[in-house]
């Protein structure tokens, strides 16, 4: 068995308490829904004990792998749920976004979620709800300088989030 | 270009990369970044992270929704499912080896050896010399406390009390528990032993009134 394979339990396991939690918000968000959300998950470390034996960790991270497992698993549930007939007329069905748009949207709403809040804040502020400078440093309590600067300092800190995540441009 | 006036162009790098700064600022900054190389790559690190942003939903900037804690469970259970039942077919493909080569079998004998967890070898221990129709086959697998025993019996009569047992050296002799045969249960009982495998030398079980031991390979 190759080194560093993924086919012992406590692996699994392991592999489990470190990825479990993005995989999941990542199956949430691209399937909407809790349920498919943990089938995919469970599908995924299902697939990936099945294959451990070809995970190599020279050619990238279990990260990386358990997400390429994740992709073709979203793939496959949102055809399954595609060819079964809506029960209700009119009921919300969570839209299919392509897969790669739905990473990235994933990605950037998880590296929001690891930014300091006073970055997030400002970023929410000015650029998510259109808010002037002025009236953000009024309500914060600080000068437009700061408000300014630290758009600046939380575009940096997204950054350096995006690259712990893996976003690749 | 000082370090100090860059710093202060360089705080409104991100307005300018998000279209915030006001007409005057923006030309002003913008005439000082055509002329400094490391504003210039500064903004356009700093743009195509602003460009993604659209892509986020801010309802979503909140606390990352978490699996259930019972989806670990799931998760171990269904690996462990799809386990025993590879675990199984290799019974089978055992159990058929073992058909063949009973006639030439005088005693029972350990037949191969597989891969198993912690990358230690699992040993694969088929019974030889059974009373026609009665099938026995067992794996063997270390861990810290011991060995794990794959029990697979078929063909006793229903309800069959069975007990299973190893031998180590010097006539050691470690009970590993016992289970109930039944008809139609196609599963393997699962028991364990106090004895290191790298010690067990032989498995033994008594089906009913007869015991069958078969040695287990060093």
């Amino acid at each position: 068995m190759a080194p560093g394979a993924l086919s012992d339990e406590r692996d699994v396991r392991e592999a489990y308490a470190a990825h479990a939690g993005e995989l999941y918000g990542f199956a949430l968000r691209s399937l909407g829904d809790s349920g498919l959300a943990e089938e995919a998950v469970q599908e995924t470390f299902l697939r990936a004990w099945r294959a451990g034996s070809r995970f190599d960790p020279q050619i990238g991270s279990l990260r990386t792998w358990l997400f390429a497992i994740l992709r073709n698993v979203v793939i496959d549930l949102g055809r399954a749920r595609a060819s079964r007939p809506t029960v209700a007329e009119g009921g919300i069905e969570p839209s299919v976004e392509p897969f790669e748009e739905a990473l990235l949207s994933w990605q950037v709403e998880e590296a929001m979620r690891r930014i300091g809040e006073q970055h997030r804040r400002v970023l929410l502020e000015t650029y998510y709800r259109g808010r002037p400078y002025a009236e953000v440093a009024a309500e914060l309590g600080v000068p437009e300088g700061t408000v300014k600067s630290r758009v600046y300092y939380g575009l940096r800190a997204l950054r350096v989030a995006l690259e712990e995540i893996g976003y690749d441009d | 270009m000082t370090t100090e006036r860059c710093r202060e162009w360089r705080e409104s790098l991100g307005a300018l990369a998000l279209g915030q700064l006001p007409e005057d600022e923006r030309a002003a900054l913008e005439a000082h970044v055509d002329g400094c190389a490391e504003c210039r790559a500064e903004l356009e690190s700093l743009s195509v992270v602003a460009q993604l942003l659209p892509l986020a939903n801010p309802a979503h900037f909140g606390t990352a929704p978490a699996p259930p804690p019972a989806l670990a469970d799931r998760v171990a259970a269904t690996i462990r499912a799809e386990r025993r039942s590879q675990r199984r077919r290799r019974l089978r493909r055992g159990l058929a080896f073992s058909g063949a080569t009973a006639a030439v079998a005088a005693a029972a004998l350990a037949i191969f050896v597989l891969p198993g967890g912690n990358g230690a070898p699992e040993q694969h221990v088929a019974f030889g010399g059974l009373p026609s129709g009665l099938k026995i086959a067992a794996t063997l697998e270390p861990h810290a406390y011991g060995t794990e025993i794959h029990m697979y019996v078929k063909g006793a009569p229903s309800g069959t009390l069975c007990r299973v047992f190893v031998r180590g050296p010097q006539g050691i002799r470690e009970s590993a528990g016992s289970f109930r045969y039944r008809w139609g249960d196609d599963s393997d009982a699962v028991l364990s032993a106090a004895l290191d495998l790298s010690r067990t030398r032989a498995i033994g079980v008594r089906v009913g009134k007869r015991t069958f031991v078969a040695r287990v390979r060093a």
